[in-house]
Formats: structure tokens, C-alpha cells, sequence
């Protein structure tokens, strides 16, 4: 048993230690290119949609892609790479919509000002909860995470009126003003640049956290808590700090959604939402910073192709992510990569 | 009786035993003496199945153990008393003895083999209602020694019985164990220092960075002390 | 004094059910270190298999129950065998063991309304009648379910308790490695729990299915109130677990019957949250908090 420690706490230093080479941190070597090219694509890309005869759908499509993308992201931050199994994240893109939400309705406020309560709100709710429950372990977080959202569903069926709204939820929630700017047609281009705009704010602040000596020390924690914290790493302030500033993206995603649709309902936060989201980052790839986002990309288009054979696809989407989980725990992104790498090295 | 040869092991991609080869003869009471990682542990947790070889072959009464899952093991006669004890904490002395006499053979005569734990260890019987977790050191020592011979053990691996007992506790240990092999059971003991060999051991293996670097007969061990003082410090 | 009778006539049925659904789901963690999060989803398969068999095929109420404890074993039995079993031991388990069980359950889930339809469905009483004292009603029904759940906890509790292979169980629960040592076959032991606890979930399921709607949701629901027990009692503490489910049972009872229906979910999930503030390894505290 003492061997078997100390075989494995050498490699973990040896693991930490190429992490933190200089050469591993890529923002020191990302090319502009690929992002310039990205970010004119994406703008580009609501004008070329326009062209498509189902081009609207296309669009509406990205917005949730974007929308997904968010709230995916930063689960994957706190769960593939510090571990934090919260199963609240869904609660906490609610949180947001209803504060934002509620906020317009109530006060009458303009939803521009209102979406920066619902993410305030969500970190709010996300610290008051990792409090007792982040010093606990696994499977202590998954239940009380599990519970949190069972809670607040709860509240938003049964609740005060103006929160339940008699069961529905939230109905007729003031949109954002796009169409009174430039006319029904193009307020969904705008809808999207704003949603491109929180994406890419997201995706930064989030890759930024993923490969700094921050991830560093979120990644040492999940994979030996006794080794983190010998080496003075303090796991409850990181994770605490971690959950709270995924929440602040999750609820404003949320805030965006409930100003983009006008509505929200409680049946949101059903199990099956969850589950959907956690497909997208174990099959994308848990622990990898593009394989949520790719899976966010196909999880999001296949159910709306997949229309008629809806029920079908529930039950195929189980099974794949039971056998994702036992034959590629790594996820199907990272082992595309990899293909596709190992056939270009052929080819040249 | 118990035959290694050759024998390669270790953890992931990590070799840990070079190619092992020792003997426990019918009766005998074996002591393999090496300092501390040097795969004293990994040598007993291979033959009792714990960690599949990688090479080599583990013989017993004509059996290939390399092949056999832990409960094969046990049932061909290996028990291994594990480093720490391990007992089950939540459950009692009693359930614990019980637990050592799961396998179907012994489960059988599960009275007349307590009746016999009890007499060597009687501090068990006082105990045997208490809850594991709630004993002294010496006790789970003594726990983990009847446990292992409620089964219907013919030899009996012994991880380190010293580590972590006042001195006291310690003489008595070894003086159950060589009562243990007095009465018929071979022993193959796993040990960091030469103290107890004396009166003790019939044969002696050195273990070191993962090989067998020198064996012999208790007395010659003994006389070799610049030997010993060289591997064992 | 009619209310107090009223709260603990509820918190007695509902401790019983929970229990039941519980200590499925704390003996999975306590051998195999899993959440089992399809534990719903047997719950629902043993409901909708006593639906079928009772109200389809007209068979008579307890062997209906029988059959449908057995048959969500065997549907527990296929998810260790095919899935569990390939990730048993190895690193990941964790993780790997909580996604096999969402991916599972979902699959479950929607087998069942592929087969069976989205449409609610109704139960008949196992004992039709009550008994009223006052103005309380005492289903016989009730009365029915919670004998079955009873006898079904002592039974499991003398099993683990005294016998060799309950023994067994729990030896592989609290050291694994020693009980690998004493020849115990461990995976043998995880399918037996994994066995038994899907029964339980699936007796479970088809008892309250003659209490409540046989409908999807209420899978969810009732693994949602066994996850609060568990924590409640302890993970991977039997003792603990059947406590906590009469407290837990009693508190919502008594949330129901004096301060309103609203307030029962809420307030137990309080109730959990304080305690796992102030005792995070349960009632009878394993140290369990510290395992995973």
C-alpha cells in the first residue's frame, strides 16, 4: 500500500510539473490567426444563414448552441476539471432567468439592466450553497446539488404568483428591445450577436481559468486532494470561488434565454435537461476544453433533426452515454482528434 | 510447498520484484527480511492474488496459484494476515472471526476452529461482542492473526506483525506465531529487521530493490552480521 | 389530537417507504462506492411490471409484487453484468459509475414510455377499505404497504446481519481489500448487492404503485427522497438509513399535517442541509463523508 502511494504520488509531481512548463501554457503561444478567422466567420455567419431557406432555424439554432455552450463550459470547468459533481447547474441558469426575469416584470426595469442581476443572483445563490456543501465530498455534492434544483423547481411551481406564475413560470417576460430597433426580420441577428458576445466573453474567461496556474491547482485537487493540499493548495476557497464564477456565466445565460424567448418554465429544470447537458461534455470529451463545446455542437442540431424519432433518440442517448462512460471515458472528441491527427501523419 | 519462480510484479507500468524465487517447506517457518519498498508486501500480495504477475510462476501443493483469483487462493490454503490488519471496523470481534471462515470448508467447522482461536487468543473472547474499530492496537494485531486461522490455512503469510506495537506486544506477537508454526502450520514472514529470527525462523530470505540477494538457514544469517548490518542498517 | 395521529400515521407510511428505497441505494454505495442514480428508474420498472402483471394479465396481487421485485433484480443484474462490471476497480470509477447510472436510467425511463405510453395509469388497492378513528382515515391499504415494508427491512437487516453471506457484504463494505484476503469473491458480492437493492427499488415501486398514480415521474421523486434519507442517515450506513427514513418520514409528516403540503419539501430539504452542516457523516456517522 505504501509503495503503491508513493509510485503515485512521483508521477503526480512529474504530471503537475509538465503542466506548469511554460510550453504548456498556450495562451503564450495561441496563434491570432485561427481567432480572427473564428470571430469574422461567426459574424459573418447570420448574413449566410439568410441565404438558406431554413436559414431562421439555422440561426436560432446557434443562439442555443450558444446559450448551451455557456452553462456546458462551466460545468465542465468545475466538474471535468476540479471535480465539483454539481448537478445544479440548470437551477443556477434559472436562478438567473427568474431574477432577471421577475425584475423586468416588477419593476419595470429595461432588460439590459436587469440581465446583470440575474448573474449577480446566481453567484449569490451558487456561494450560499457551496458553503456547506463543497467541503463535502462526491457524492455528498451530487445530492445536495440534486436536492437544490428538486428545491427551487419546487418554488417556481409552487411559490408566490409572481414567481410561479400559477405553475407556467415566467410568460411574457419583456424581450429585449431588438425588434422595436431594426423590425421583426433582423432582431433575430441581433439576438445573435449578443449571444455570440457573451459566448466568446464566456469561452475567454473560462479558457483563461482552464490552462492557468488557477486550472493548474483545480486539476492537482481532483486528481489527489492529499497531494493539493500538502502542497498548500486550500481545496474549499478554490472550489468555492470556482463554483461561484461558473455561476455568474450560467445565470447569465439564463438571463439572456428569459429575455430572448419571453418566457421560462419550471419544467426547464426536470432531470432531463441536466442529463442533456451532461451528454454534451461526456461525449464531447469531460476534462477538455473543446470537447463539451463540440459535443454542446451536436447535441444541440441532433435533437432538432431528430424531431420525429424524439423518444428513440432519449433512449439511444442513455445507452451511448453509459457506453461513452465505460469504452471512452476520455470522451468521442479527444479520440477524433486523435484520429484524425494519426491519418494526416500518415498522409504526409 | 509453496514454489515462486522467477517471479516479475508491480503496480501500473512499474516493476517492482525482479524476478523472485523462494521456497516454504512443509512445516517450516520462513522469514523474508528487507527494509522498507523494497517489495516485501508486493511479494505476498502477488502470491495471494492481490496483483497478477507479470512473470513467473507461484507454485503450491502442486497448484499454479499465478492463475487462480484471491478466493482459489485462500481456499488452496494461502492466507495472508495483511500489513495494518485491516480489520472489518463496524463489525464485531466475533463477525470478524467469522468473516476469516467464509469459504464453504471452513465455514463447516467454524465452532471447533473458534473454540481454538479463543484458546490461543482469550483476550478475543473477552471481546468478541465489541465492535473492531473499538480495539487497542495489540488486540487488532491478535485479531487479524485468529482470522487468518479460522481458515483451513496450510500456510500462513504474515505482513510485518511488529509494525506499530510497543515492544512488550511485540515479543508476545511473535510468540503466538512461532505457537502458530509449533503446531503444524508453515509460516512465511515478512519482516524489516533480524531481531526475531533467532529461536525462531528455520530459513531466511534478504530482500532487496525487488530481488532475493541472499538466503540461508537461520544460523548462518545470523553469523553473517556484517551482512545483515549492510542491508539492513 | 386527531392532527397528531394524522402526522404520525403518515410519517410511519412514508418512513417505510423510504426506507425501502434507501437502503437500496446505501447498501450500492456502501459495497460498490456508487451513486446509483437509476435507482429511480427501478423503482419505476418495478412499478409499471406490477401494473402490467395486475391490471393487463389479471394476476393476483402478491405474486404481482413478487414478480416484479424479481424481475427489476434481473433488470439490476443486466446493468452490472453489461455495463458496471467493465469499470469495476479501475480509476474513474467514480465518475464512470455515476454517468453509467444517469445513461442507464434514461435509457430506462424511456423504454418505459415507449412501452407503456405517457398516459397516467391506476392501481387497485391491495385491501380495499378504511378503518376511520375520528375524523382520520386509516387506509387499510396503508396498512398493507407498510407491513410488506417492514417485514421486508427486518428480513434484509437479519440477512446482513447474521448471515454468512450478509456477513459478507458488509465485510466487503468497510475493507475490501481484507475481504478479498479472507477468499470472499467481491464482484460475486457487488451483483448480490446489486440484486437486492434493485428488488428492493422495484418492491418498492409496485407497493406505492397501489398508493399513488402510476406515472414516469414519480420515479424521480422517490429517489429524491432516498437521496435526502441517505445523507440523512449516513451513505453506506444500514442502521443509520432505516432512522433516518422514519424521521425524515415523521418530519414531512408533521410539516404536511400542521404548517401545509408546501412546506414538506422545503422543510426537509432544510432539515438535510443543517445536518450536513453540523454532522456530515450521517446520524451514526461512518466517517463516510471522508470516503469518496
Amino acid at each position: 500500500m505504501i509503495q503503491e502511494e508513493s509510485f503515485s504520488r512521483q508521477s503526480m509531481a512529474a504530471r503537475i510539473e509538465e503542466r506548469l512548463k511554460p510550453s504548456a501554457v498556450p495562451w503564450s503561444r495561441l496563434s491570432v490567426v485561427p481567432v480572427v478567422i473564428a470571430l469574422l466567420v461567426s459574424l459573418v455567419l447570420p448574413w449566410a444563414t439568410d441565404l438558406l431557406p431554413f436559414g431562421k432555424f439555422v440561426l436560432h439554432l446557434l443562439i442555443l448552441f450558444f446559450l448551451w455552450g455557456i452553462v456546458v463550459q462551466g460545468w465542465n470547468l468545475i466538474m471535468g476539471v476540479s471535480g465539483i459533481f454539481s448537478f445544479a447547474q440548470v437551477a443556477l441558469f434559472a436562478v438567473g432567468a427568474w431574477t432577471s426575469g421577475v425584475i423586468t416584470q416588477q419593476l419595470g426595469w429595461s432588460p439590459f439592466v436587469a440581465m446583470w442581476f440575474g448573474p449577480i443572483a446566481a453567484t449569490f445563490v451558487a456561494v450560499i450553497l457551496g458553503l456547506p456543501t463543497l467541503r463535502l465530498r462526491g457524492a455528498y455534492v451530487v445530492l445536495l446539488t440534486l436536492g437544490f434544483q428538486e428545491l427551487f423547481r419546487n418554488f417556481t411551481t409552487q411559490g408566490p404568483n409572481f414567481v410561479a406564475g400559477g405553475g407556467y413560470g415566467l410568460r411574457y417576460v419583456p424581450k429585449f428591445p431588438f425588434e422595436e430597433w431594426v423590425g421583426g426580420d433582423k432582431a433575430q441577428f441581433l439576438y445573435y450577436y449578443l449571444a455570440l458576445v457573451f459566448f466568446a466573453i464566456a469561452t475567454f474567461a473560462i479558457w483563461r481559468i482552464f490552462y492557468s496556474p488557477i486550472g493548474m491547482a483545480f486539476r492537482a485537487l481532483r486528481d489527489s486532494e492529499v497531494y493539493a493540499i500538502s502542497r498548500g493548495v486550500s481545496p474549499f476557497r478554490y472550489k468555492l470561488f470556482l463554483f461561484g464564477f461558473v455561476a455568474f456565466f450560467t445565470g447569465w445565460a439564463g438571463a439572456f434565454y428569459v429575455h430572448w424567448y419571453g418566457a421560462i418554465s419550471p419544467a426547464i429544470m426536470l432531470f432531463g435537461t441536466t442529463i442533456n447537458l451532461l451528454a454534451m461534455i461526456v461525449i464531447g470529451g469531460w476534462g477538455s476544453f473543446w470537447g463539451p463545446i463540440a459535443g454542446c455542437a451536436v447535441l444541440t442540431v441532433l435533437p432538432e433533426i431528430m424531431r420525429a424519432v424524439e423518444q428513440y433518440r432519449i433512449l439511444l442517448l442513455g445507452i451511448v452515454l453509459a457506453l461513452v462512460a465505460i469504452f471512452a471515458p476520455e470522451g468521442l472528441f479527444p479520440l477524433l482528434l486523435r484520429w484524425v491527427r494519426k491519418m494526416l501523419g500518415r498522409q504526409t | 510447498m509453496l514454489k515462486v519462480t522467477n517471479l516479475e510484479a508491480g503496480y501500473g507500468g512499474s516493476i517492482v520484484l525482479h524476478g523472485v524465487s523462494l521456497e516454504v517447506r512443509d512445516g517450516e517457518a520462513v522469514v523474508l527480511l528487507g527494509p522498507n519498498g523494497h517489495g516485501k508486501t508486493t511479494l505476498l500480495r502477488t502470491i495471494s492474488g492481490l496483483i497478477r504477475p507479470s512473470a513467473g510462476r507461484i507454485e503450491f501443493d502442486g497448484k499454479v496459484l499465478s492463475d487462480m483469483s484471491p478466493a482459489e487462493i485462500v481456499a488452496a490454503g494461502v492466507v495472508h494476515i495483511p500489513q495494518g490488519d485491516l480489520p472489518f471496523p463496524e463489525l464485531t470481534v466475533l463477525e470478524n472471526l467469522l468473516m476469516g471462515a467464509y469459504l464453504p470448508d471452513a465455514w463447516k467447522q467454524r465452532k471447533q476452529k473458534l473454540e481454538q482461536v479463543y484458546e490461543l487468543f482469550p483476550v478475543l473472547r473477552e471481546r468478541s461482542n465489541q465492535l473492531a474499530r473499538t480495539l487497542s492496537g495489540g488486540e487488532r494485531r491478535m485479531l487479524a492473526l485468529g482470522r487468518g486461522l479460522m481458515s483451513n490455512a496450510k500456510l500462513l503469510m504474515v505482513d510485518e506483525p511488529s509494525l506499530g506495537l510497543a515492544p512488550f506486544l511485540i515479543e508476545e506477537v511473535y510468540r503466538k506465531i512461532r505457537d502458530i508454526n509449533k503446531s503444524g502450520l508453515s509460516v512465511l514472514l515478512a519482516d524489516e529487521n533480524a531481531d526475531h529470527i533467532a529461536g525462531f525462523a528455520d530459513r531466511v530470505y534478504l530482500l532487496e530493490m525487488g530481488s532475493i540477494v541472499s538466503e540461508g538457514t537461520a544460523e548462518e544469517m545470523l553469523k553473517n552480521e556484517a551482512l545483515l548490518a549492510a542491508y539492513l542498517g | 389530537m386527531e392532527k397528531l395521529i394524522q402526522a404520525i400515521y403518515g410519517g410511519i407510511v412514508y418512513g417505510s417507504i423510504f426506507g425501502m428505497m434507501a437502503l437500496g441505494l446505501t447498501l450500492i454505495w456502501g459495497a460498490l462506492r456508487m451513486l446509483n442514480l437509476a435507482h429511480g428508474s427501478l423503482y419505476l420498472v418495478g412499478t409499471y411490471i406490477a401494473w402490467a402483471l395486475v391490471t393487463l394479465l389479471k394476476v393476483p396481487m402478491v405474486p404481482a409484487l413478487l414478480i416484479a421485485a424479481l424481475g427489476t433484480a434481473v433488470v439490476g443484474f443486466g446493468m452490472q453484468t453489461l455495463f458496471l462490471n467493465r469499470i469495476l476497480g479501475k480509476p474513474g470509477w467514480d465518475v464512470g459509475s455515476l454517468i453509467v447510472g444517469v445513461g442507464v436510467g434514461m435509457a430506462l425511463d424511456q423504454s418505459i414510455l415507449l412501452i407503456f405510453g405517457p398516459r397516467v395509469k391506476q392501481m387497485p388497492p391491495l385491501i380495499p377499505g378504511v378503518y376511520k378513528i375520528g375524523r382520520v382515515v386509516i387506509n387499510y391499504n396503508f396498512l398493507v404497504v407498510v407491513a410488506v415494508a417492514v417485514i421486508s427491512l427486518v428480513l434484509l437487516s437479519i440477512f446482513l446481519s447474521k448471515s454468512r453471506h450478509g456477513l459478507a457484504i458488509q465485510a466487503v463494505s468497510q475493507q475490501p481489500d481484507a475481504a478479498q484476503l479472507m477468499g470472499i469473491p467481491t464482484r460475486t458480492v457487488f451483483l448480490i448487492v446489486m440484486c437486492i437493492s434493485a428488488a428492493l427499488a422495484g418492491l418498492a415501486g409496485a407497493l406505492l404503485s397501489t398508493v399513488y398514480q402510476v406515472q414516469r415521474e414519480s420515479g424521480a421523486n422517490a429517489m429524491l427522497m432516498a437521496l435526502v434519507v441517505t445523507i440523512f442517515g449516513g451513505l453506506g450506513s444500514v442502521k443509520g438509513t432505516i432512522w433516518a427514513a422514519y424521521l425524515i418520514g415523521l418530519l414531512q409528516s408533521f410539516l404536511m399535517v400542521y404548517l401545509g403540503a408546501g412546506t414538506a419539501l422545503p422543510g426537509v430539504f432544510l432539515f438535510m442541509m443543517i445536518m450536513l452542516v453540523i454532522r456530515p457523516s450521517g446520524l451514526f456517522g461512518l466517517g463516510e463523508a471522508q470516503r469518496l
